[in-house]
């Protein structure tokens, strides 16, 4: 499921997440809602993984 | 006598907030009276048919990103939802949220006068009425 970020305060806190799951099944048109710049498709956020090192028997 | 003095109605356009840009909205249920007089009635009859509902809006139009114009301009041929609300409190007996869902705005009329501040008036017409009371 796309998650959208709030951009106007017309809609909710700026930064919130938008429900458009909620907003569609109430007859909100999200199509519009992102052509006039009141809310994005938010960033899918990158996993960091942390490098560790395991010593081998042989380096050992 | 009842009278309701109305200081801060809010007005939603497909969930955009436009109460303080709203100086006038017009909403109407009305639904067709279909006839069903027959012989030996002394006056005639009507039964209810399909609704027509209709929101009109009076509001400032401003360009601006995130405004007027940037909520109304995607919404020309399609459907969406609107609401009015007497009063900035929740929903209740005594405050209705009015809502129309899939309802048209089927055109976007823009006056253009010298030394005015410009203003739009929208009709959103049809849909599905409901009142939220709770």
């Amino acid at each position: 499921m796309s998650k959208y970020e709030i951009l106007k305060a017309r809609v909710g806190t700026v930064g919130e997440e938008y429900d458009a799951e909620a907003a569609a099944a109430t007859g909100v048109n999200i199509d519009a809602l992102i052509a006039g710049g009141f809310i994005k498709l938010s960033a899918p956020k990158v996993k960091k993984y942390v490098k560790t090192e395991v010593e081998t028997e042989q380096e050992k | 006598m009842t009278t309701v003095f109305l200081s801060s109605p809010v007005v939603t356009v497909n969930s955009v907030d436009l109460t303080d840009q709203c100086t006038s909205a017009t909403f109407s249920q009305s639904v067709d009276a279909l006839e069903k007089t027959v012989f030996g009635n002394v006056a005639r009859l009507y039964t209810g048919g399909l609704e027509t509902n209709e929101l009109v809006l009076e509001m400032f139009l401003d360009y601006d990103s995130g405004d007027v114009w940037a909520t109304l301009n995607g919404l020309v041929g399609v459907a969406t939802t609107v609401k009015v609300k007497a009063d900035a409190g929740a929903a209740s007996a005594t405050n209705p949220e009015l809502t129309l869902t899939g309802t048209l705005l089927a055109s976007l009329p823009q006056n253009f006068a010298l030394g005015e501040l410009q203003t739009v008036s929208v009709t959103f017409q049809g849909g599905a009425y409901t009142a939220v009371t709770a």
